[in-house]
């Protein structure tokens, strides 16, 4: 794909396929300067970082309750918000739709970024329970010795302990908001649309284009693969919720 | 502790609470709407139906095929990404520097955008331009028109899923394999065993908690993918690789959000179904 990008159109044609051919940027012009690529990039942009932000804020938050307040039932909450991330997205499309038209969020960032962050919230506190319990509770309590309050002892020396963590978390809600296709789908429209929707676009509107298609497909994957670099070692964690050990 | 139990309730209250509006009202509110036949181009003619979309659901013969579709798809994914996820973590498992050096290009299908593996995947499973048909060519094979038949169109997609997804299995399994106590297989080693018995009877059985753990992860998830579907196949040809999530999108797309909704709540039903047996499994699993 990378190749098709920066080929011209004969050039795809033509058998044998080359692997390597001069690079013409054309494409790149094209998606860049002809579509509002970069408008697209944008709105994605602020979803998924207005989706981390709210994920982890609310998450930080209901994980440390979870990692350092015994109550009863504490057990069967943690289970059941775990059970949410089973729920088929596509039962929540109809539902949603109605909702956001309602409230007149349809085609609005915040739209998106509420039902992403709802998709993101169940993990971010799974992952953020693991990370917190990490943090030897004997600090906190000298912090406590010393004064502070308890939202003082979590902001400044819960959080910072449990930051290699955090930015962990915060880059898996990133990239299900990046990646998310359905709801982007049904509930953005002009203003707000995102790249996976702009990618399935060029397959769909026009015939094939698939010069620019792999341009805009490759801008795409950028940030998606410095990420994915940056996670490497907290994968398995990440990926199976906590219930393997990894 | 006893102090500190009743001071949870504000840490935790905001983010349940955004999960109980943003999640548990929009199930409950499809329930609802599952009940009304309600179409979005005339508003004015919504009424109350009660089960009638669940019956119109259950004469729907579209219905038993693409149950079908899903269940065919989901289980040639999963048992593909098991096979192959596993061979990997066995290949792995002595050789740390090479995992290592291999794991990031391994995660990579995982993480990028399912829309845009999907669309690379069109373009090279297309009958003139792709590259499989030009090398299936190479070695004197006529390459059939991939997405355009029925069953191989499936074989697509089961491929591009397994391409995604063996990395899931492969990294999950392999943190199983590394984690075993090296006592059991020295053990082993001095009664001379083979390293296939070795295989067969610990690495195996020490294992089987955390396969069906990811198994059942990957199952929901086949279960409800959507993504590759819409820009692989769209459901076509015809709709013979129509899932039920497409099926839902399909009836959406006539706004017909009455019948979505049944459609939806049935799904949900089945998962949750799902999830129950499984999660039995799992609790045996951990028993023994």
């Amino acid at each position: 794909m990378l190749s098709a990008s920066v080929k011209t159109e004969l050039q795809l044609y033509i058998r044998p396929p080359r692997w390597f051919v001069t690079p013409v940027f054309d494409s790149y012009r094209q998606v860049l300067f002809q579509v509002p690529f970069l408008q697209y990039f944008a709105n994605s942009l602020i979803v998924a970082v207005g989706t981390t932000l709210g994920a982890m804020v609310l998450g930080a938050l209901a994980a440390y309750g979870f990692s350092r307040f015994a109550f009863r039932g504490a057990a069967t909450v943690r289970f059941l918000i775990l059970m949410t991330r089973m729920v088929p997205r596509i039962a929540l499309v109809v539902p949603y739709f109605l909702m956001m038209l309602r409230l007149g969020l349809l085609d609005t960032y915040t739209g998106l970024i509420l039902a992403y962050v709802s998709f993101a919230l169940p993990f971010t506190i799974w992952l953020m329970i693991g990370f917190f319990d990490e943090v030897p509770r004997d600090i906190e309590e000298a912090a406590f010795v010393d004064g502070c309050t308890r939202f003082r002892a979590f902001r400044d020396v819960v959080l910072p302990l449990a930051a290699p963590g955090l930015v962990v978390t915060g880059i898996f809600a990133f990239l299900l908001s990046w990646n998310e296709f359905l709801f982007a789908l049904i509930l953005s429209g002009v203003h707000s649309k995102t790249l996976p929707v702009v990618i399935a676009g060029f397959n769909t509107e026009v015939g094939p284009l698939y010069n620019e298609m792999s341009a805009a497909a490759t801008l795409v994957m950028i940030p998606t693969v410095i990420l994915t670099l940056a996670l490497q070692r907290h994968v398995v964690r990440g990926l199976t919720l906590g219930a393997v050990k990894g | 502790m006893r102090s500190l139990a009743r001071g949870g309730l504000p840490w935790l209250t905001p983010g349940i609470v955004f999960l109980l509006l943003i999640d548990l009202f929009p199930l409950a509110y499809a329930v609802v709407i599952s009940l009304y036949s309600w179409w979005l181009v005339r508003p004015s003619e919504t009424h109350l139906v009660w089960l009638q979309n669940y019956l119109a659901l259950a004469r729907d013969p579209q219905l038993v095929h693409d149950t079908i579709v899903s269940a065919t798809f989901m289980a040639g994914a999963v048992s593909l990404e098991l096979i192959a996820g596993l061979l990997l973590a066995v290949v792995f498992a002595q050789r740390a520097r090479i995992f290592d050096l291999v794991r990031p290009v391994i995660l990579l299908p995982l993480f990028i955008t399912p829309v845009v593996s999907g669309t690379m995947w069109r373009l090279m499973f297309h009958p003139d331009l792709g590259i499989v048909n030009y090398y299936l060519r190479r070695i004197g094979m006529e390459g059939p028109p991939w997405l355009s038949d029925p069953g191989l169109a499936m074989v697509a997609l089961v491929l591009l899923d397994a391409w995604r997804t063996i990395p899931f299995m492969f990294l999950v399994l392999h943190a199983g394999i590394v984690s075993q106590p090296p006592e059991f297989f020295e053990a082993a080693m001095v009664d001379g065993a083979s390293p296939w018995q070795m295989f067969w009877h610990i690495t195996l059985p020490l294992l089987r908690y955390i396969m069906v753990v990811a198994v059942l992860i990957r199952a929901m998830d086949a279960f409800r993918e959507f993504d590759i579907f819409y820009v692989l196949t769209s459901g076509g040809p015809g709709t013979a690789t129509e899932t039920i999530q497409m099926l839902n999108y399909r009836i959406f797309g006539f706004g017909r959000v009455g019948l979505a909704s049944a459609l939806s709540t049935l799904t949900l039903v089945l998962v949750a179904g799902m999830s129950l047996v499984l999660l039995r499994l799992l609790a045996r699993e951990s028993a023994t």
